[in-house]
């Protein structure tokens, strides 16, 4: 046997490194070189004018020594888990009329594209869009007023805390409907009648078989969903009329005011939070065996 | 024929344009496996599902256990149905599926209990030490006895079987055959079980339904069906014949291999001549026949062990074959292309005829 005549192990483990090479080249150069960057300037140190390369943890004390920055973290953690159940108890019963009872597959492809239109325009269009509608004087009052329901226009439609909850369900819904609706679509419609023909009902077989197969779906839309939110800083500064701060706008506060080491800091929980988070859904079911 | 547990009558179910079931009437004993052969869309599986409670007929009578069953959802019909992939649900274990429908059903019954018959299932099908194993970490074999475990866990009357062996080797549907059979023999419950393979019909069925384009052509038992099938399309099916476009005229039928008489003519739709493959003999051209002489050329022959197949090309392009059983003494070998003489006794023929009695 020649020299060359690699084994074919061996040459395939060749080729699997040079098809590795880009994707890890790729990741390090702007992911894990930017991590390791963004933990280490938040311990430099801090001044009105300046930051130098000095170690030291003054920007992580000001962070938790501050009610601001505290509140922040867990508004954007309660803003997270209410948009979470929100596009999940939006998504879930769309994804089960697109994905189940839908019979097509046509037909249920034209849904799905239906649910992807809205992303047609820009983000901001699709948030601003919201002020006419939820305004003192906008959509929802006038139409209400009209038929005699209220008297006063609500207020609380806009620049609250709801109104960047209504604004994140819509944007982020379509997310927790497609991963869902393809799992739902999966499921063999043989199964159901098995399950018909042994005597379940309706909620028996919904518990115990469609959601159970549905849960890869539900994960990787709360996944989807988790990560975009957790992110967020447009919404909620375009419809809350800066009332609601996020860690994403007090990123981009203390970005825009030369902060370097406050916004590294919040750049680090907020990584954290995410990774906990993904940790913590991947935890439910095993994707891997799944898709 | 015992009292009988199953009848249908007159059922029709159309899909638009399509008829899938033609007015059928048939019924089923108690204690009785009834197989159902016919090529595919001839309506079986349609007829299953209508049995099943999964598809309504649009008109006719289902009736079970002097009920009538037409309008029932199929939850509560008391049939079981084992589907031809077996439809198993995959997050849960051999004992959990098994189970499920004494836990989930209609009438939930105590743990112990669940418990108790679900091992007593997974015993009789033999699957003892795979109770807590996932679906997808046993072979398909194994799969289909959970299927058919799942099923017998209710208790049903009767059984529906749609292809529950189209998804197995062959080796293993052999095996399924027989252990099919003694468990439906150990439960004295119905089976009705749907197949597309000639074999296994006849293998399996006390009694055997024809089906062709929604239509019931032909029931009996197995051997009645294989001796004399009653309209060329069941000879058709039972794929062990050759058969011959002709005419019949005065007692005698018309065909590629002469004028020959034909005395025990059926009465068909069209005019055809049936004889069956291990009829056939095949002499060399020129040899003095009494009776049908067909010319043809040998083209190739398939060892089965047990016997061997020759298949010859006629002078019209069709194919006739000729099956010897080893038993009978070394067979008859030829060269490629070789001419032949082929006949046999037109005795053992099976003629159709539309002048026929």
């Amino acid at each position: 046997m020649s020299t060359t005549a690699l084994s074919i192990e061996a040459r395939q483990a060749r080729v699997t490194r040079w098809l590795l090479l880009p994707g890890i080249i790729w990741m390090a150069l702007f992911l894990v070189v930017p991590i390791a960057m963004i933990v280490y300037v938040s311990f430099w140190t801090q001044t009105t004018f300046n930051i130098s390369p000095k170690p030291t943890l003054a920007s992580w004390q000001q962070f938790f020594s501050s009610s601001t920055y505290v509140d922040s973290l867990w508004t954007t953690i309660r803003i997270w888990l209410i948009v979470l159940a929100a596009t999940f108890a939006v998504g879930y019963p769309t994804a089960l009329f697109v994905g189940l009872f839908v019979k097509s597959k046509t037909l249920s492809t034209v849904l799905l594209v239906i649910c992807v239109i809205p992303f047609w325009t820009s983000f901001l269009i699709r948030v601003l869009a919201w002020r006419p509608m939820l305004g003192k004087e906008g959509a929802i009052n006038i139409v209400l007023m009209k038929l005699h329901i209220i008297q006063q226009p609500i207020e609380v439609l806009l620049f609250t805390e709801l109104s960047v909850i209504i604004g994140m369900t819509q944007i982020y819904c379509v997310f927790m409907v497609g991963p869902i609706a393809f799992m739902l679509a999966r499921i063999d419609r043989n199964i159901i009648e098995a399950a018909r023909d042994l005597g379940a009902g309706f909620g028996r077989i919904f518990w115990k078989i469609i959601f159970p197969l549905s849960l890869p779906g539900v994960v990787v839309g709360a996944i989807f969903v988790s990560v975009m939110v957790l992110g967020e800083f447009a919404t909620s500064g375009a419809l809350s009329g800066r009332k609601v701060n996020l860690l994403g706008n007090i990123i981009v506060t203390q970005v825009g005011s030369l902060k370097w080491a406050m916004a590294s800091v919040v750049g680090v929980i907020l990584t954290v939070v995410m990774g906990i988070v993904i940790a913590g859904f991947l935890r439910i079911v095993d994707l891997k065996r799944e898709l | 024929m015992e009292t009988a547990v199953f009848r249908l009558e007159g059922v029709t179910k159309r899909y638009g344009d399509l008829v899938a079931l033609d007015n059928a009437t048939m019924e089923a004993g108690s204690n009785e496996y009834i197989s159902f052969l016919g090529p595919s869309g001839s309506g079986k599986t349609t007829l299953l599902r209508v049995i099943a409670g999964f598809e309504a007929p649009e008109t006719g009578r289902v009736i079970f256990e002097g009920r009538d069953i037409t309008n029932l959802p199929a939850h509560e019909r008391g049939i079981g149905f084992v589907f031809q992939n077996f439809a198993l649900f995959p997050h849960l274990s051999v004992i959990a599926n098994v189970g499920f429908g004494l836990r989930y059903g209609k009438s939930p019954q105590p743990e112990a209990e669940i418990d108790r018959r679900a091992h007593e299932m997974i015993d009789l099908v033999g699957l003892k030490g795979l109770e807590d194993r996932g679906v997808d970490q046993i072979s398909g074999g194994q799969r289909q006895r959970v299927a058919l475990a799942r099923t017998l866990a209710m208790q049903p009357r009767l059984v529906l079987l749609d292809e529950p062996l189209g998804a197995l080797d062959a080796n293993l549907r052999g095996r399924m055959r027989t252990e099919l059979r003694a468990i439906r023999e150990r439960l004295g419950v119905t089976f009705l079980h749907v197949t597309g393979s000639e074999n296994e019909a006849l293998a399996m069925g006390d009694r055997v339904v024809v089906l062709d384009r929604g239509r019931i052509i032909q029931t009996g038992r197995a051997t009645e069906i294989y001796d004399s099938p009653n309209s060329p399309d069941v000879a058709h099916f039972l794929n062990r014949f050759n058969l011959f476009d002709g005419t019949f005229r005065a007692g005698y039928f018309e065909g590629p291999f002469g004028r020959i008489p034909a005395p025990g003519a059926r009465r068909a739709d069209r005019d055809v001549y049936a004889i069956r493959y291990d009829r056939m003999r095949a002499v060399a051209p020129g040899s003095a026949v009494q009776g049908p002489a067909l010319k043809a050329t040998w083209i190739a022959s398939e060892y089965l062990g047990s016997a061997i197949v020759n298949f010859f090309e006629t002078d019209g392009g069709r194919v006739v074959e000729m099956e010897q059983h080893l038993s009978l003494g070394a067979p008859q070998t030829f060269e490629p292309r070789q001419d032949c003489l082929l006949t046999w006794n037109p005795e053992q023929a099976i003629v159709f005829g539309r002048e026929a009695a």
